[in-house]
């Protein structure tokens, strides 16, 4: 029996939402069969991994939390990936996102009063934006390649967090550890349900990509993006800008990317440590592709892959799994989704031998 | 005297595997792929060279295992962007993500535990005065690094074989059309280059730093991609770039040691100059006005036959 790929007349929405559903069960399956084979428990470790974080309620609370900067920062992704805009350096835009508002609670430490935190707020969205401008910069001016730029930035952007807790920053009554103060009350990110380490970061994750689905189709913004991602020939002759597109494209996932890490040195650290780089600009890029760069898919995105944040981490106390077990069912997830985007232009027809070519 | 001398040698073992990972992605370019996955097939090469030096001791069963481990990984590539027409960053970052999962989950029973480094390749004899030490005190993988430049050069603009390779990157449909499978030999290229970044990634355990870490690889396979962007494809200039860097990651060496005028900088600057470096040279390489027309012609595009 032999098969052919035909091209389809359109490309299949069908398969656009099916093939994400399909990538994590063939991930589910596949990762089963792999585990089983290097020794592990295989079907227990992805029962803990995908479905122990979803039947046990005290888990919730820590997928709120772990989805929230996901969605934040894979809602900005996917607006710059729809738009050919290659950011792949948000976890340097998170860092700088979290440090300028730990220069903020640091330089009101002690104070009181409703306006520091919006300004933390604020600080880290115009970080992240200061920090996504320098490869919008290069690019536009000198054609330089963001993948390479943003990305360098990253690496960068870790040594300077180092740098600042071990020298001006550091905690004057920290016996030598190199890390900030905690913040003051006014400085952290208030809890939305008592009882549960919930902070105000979760609604604002939903909000921001709500808003972010709302403008991509509904606006000129969200309009220019995709004609420029998807043809930017006609773009250029309809009159949009290149160049212009790049710089919004890169500033809109800068700003998100610093909002996701100023909220989260605001919550769940509620001081800069050197653990603060996370990996959640990077897994955001597969939360933007598995949510197929569209904000409201990413919400779901973000949950799944916040699934299995916190099912790896069951999965190590449980039943001894690495914790790297767990970015290997991300990149798995990644590797299906992208191999099952050919059924979206093609289908698989089945090539039926020719009775009658010379069959006498 | 010595002191230079020394520095010479670091500098050449710094530069080694960035160059052997770089030279490896050059020959990927020239068919017209972009593998941003070198840094995974780095850190997969790293761990299957240590686990073999590990156990059996044998540096050259661990660079060839090095070998077979990223070309192995880099298959997982070539089948999603070359047989199924995946998008090729994407595939890439998914590979890259991929190769930092896979080494750590190897690697997590061997934190710690030492490796003995590679032994020269001449006997100590030839080495013992300073200028000798230069020519001859190193080990295999640094005189391969060598070697590889002048073949992988060659074999570009001499045989038969590079002349098709780089058809295939520059002008995939007439070269299709003439009859050269664009797929095959876009295969074979994304395999040598995944050989060449998992020997890259074995140097580190077996030259560099003889125990296994996570990450060891530290974005030295993302400077490769961009120094094959800085010697706008061409093998000479990879080995120019490579021990540029190579004297960038020295001098943090030292500052690190503590002492001399180099400590003066924090030492965490220091750390982030090799990336700073890089996007340095990229605005530079992007002022010179040939730079980006030597781009094979074909990168980073799909290749679907239009019949």
């Amino acid at each position: 029996m032999q098969f052919r790929l035909e091209k389809r007349r359109e490309p299949s929405r069908v398969m656009l939402y099916a093939t994400p559903v399909a990538a994590v069960a063939l991930t589910m399956i596949l990762g089963a069969i792999i585990f089983s084979l290097i020794g592990y428990d295989g079907i227990g470790a992805v029962r803990e991994i995908f479905l122990t974080p979803l039947t046990n309620s005290y888990k919730w609370q820590d997928l709120g939390i772990k989805a929230a900067p996901l969605i934040i920062i894979g809602t900005g992704l996917s607006i710059a990936y729809r738009a050919n805009v290659w950011n792949i350096g948000a976890e340097g835009q998170y860092i700088i996102g979290g440090l300028a508002g730990t220069g903020v609670a640091l330089l009101t430490w002690g104070m009181t009063g409703w306006w520091i935190l919006p300004l933390m707020v604020l600080a880290g969205m115009l970080g992240g934006m200061a920090y996504a401008s320098i490869p919008a910069l290069l690019r536009t001016r000198l054609n330089v390649n963001e993948i390479l730029t943003s990305l360098m930035l990253t690496y960068a952007s870790v040594q300077l967090i180092y740098y600042l807790i071990r020298a001006p920053w550091k905690d004057p009554m920290g016996i030598g550890f190199p890390q900030t103060r905690l913040f003051s009350e006014a400085a952290r990110l208030p809890t939305i349900i008592p009882g549960t380490i919930v902070h105000l970061g979760v609604p604002i994750a939903i909000v921001v990509a709500v808003i972010a689905w709302f403008i991509m189709t509904r606006s000129v913004f969200g309009y220019r993006m995709r004609v420029v991602g998807a043809a930017p020939h006609a773009a250029r002759y309809g009159g949009f800008s290149e160049h212009k597109t790049i710089w919004l494209a890169m500033l809109v996932s800068g700003a998100l990317a610093g909002l996701a890490g100023v909220l989260e040195v605001a919550g769940p650290f509620q001081r800069m440590v050197p653990g603060f780089p996370t990996n959640y600009g990077f897994t955001a890029i597969i939360v933007a592709f598995l949510g197929r760069l569209n904000p409201l898919g990413v919400i779901v995105a973000g949950v799944v892959l916040a699934i299995t944040f916190v099912g790896g981490e069951v999965a190590q106390t449980t039943i001894g799994l690495p914790n790297a077990a767990t970015g290997i069912f991300q990149a798995m997830m990644l590797f299906f989704l992208l191999a099952g985007d050919i059924l979206i232009k093609y289908r698989v027809r089945r090539v039926v031998p020719q009775a009658s070519a010379g069959a006498a | 005297m010595e002191l230079m001398i020394a520095i010479l040698v670091t500098v050449v073992g710094a530069a080694t595997p960035i160059l052997i990972a770089a030279l490896g992605e050059l020959v990927v370019e020239r068919s017209g792929v972009l593998n941003l996955g070198v840094e995974g097939m780095m850190l997969i090469g790293a761990i299957a060279g240590f686990v073999v030096q590990f156990h059996t001791g044998n540096p050259y069963l661990a660079l060839l295992c090095g070998a077979a481990a990223g070309m192995a990984a880099s298959l997982i590539f070539g089948f999603l962007t070359l047989s199924l027409s995946a998008n090729q960053t994407a595939t890439g970052l998914a590979l890259t993500i991929f190769g930092t999962g896979f080494s750590a989950l190897a690697g997590s029973s061997y934190s710690a535990r030492p490796v003995t480094l590679m032994q020269p390749l001449f006997p100590a004899e030839l080495a013992t005065h300073p200028i000798a030490k230069v020519i001859f005190g190193y080990s295999f993988p640094i005189y391969f690094s060598f070697i590889m430049v002048v073949a992988i050069w060659y074999f570009l603009h001499r045989t038969r074989a590079g002349l098709i390779l780089r058809a295939v990157g520059e002008n995939d449909q007439s070269a299709h059309s003439i009859g050269y499978s664009v797929i095959g030999v876009r295969y074979l290229a994304v395999m040598f280059g995944g050989a060449m970044a998992g020997i890259a990634g074995a140097c580190f355990p077996l030259l560099l730093t003889p125990q296994w870490a996570e990450r060891m690889t530290a974005g030295r396979g993302w400077i490769a991609v961009a120094l094959v962007v800085f010697a706008s494809w061409k093998p000479f200039r990879l080995l120019a770039g490579a021990y540029l860097f190579g004297l960038v990651m020295t001098m943090e060496l030292y500052a690190k040691a503590g002492g001399g005028p180099l400590s003066v900088i924090p030492s965490e600057l220091w750390a982030a100059l090799p990336y700073l470096a890089t996007v340095v040279v990229l605005v530079l390489i992007s002022l010179r006005r040939d730079a980006s027309t030597n781009a094979p012609a074909c990168l980073g595009k799909p290749f679907l036959p239009a019949n």
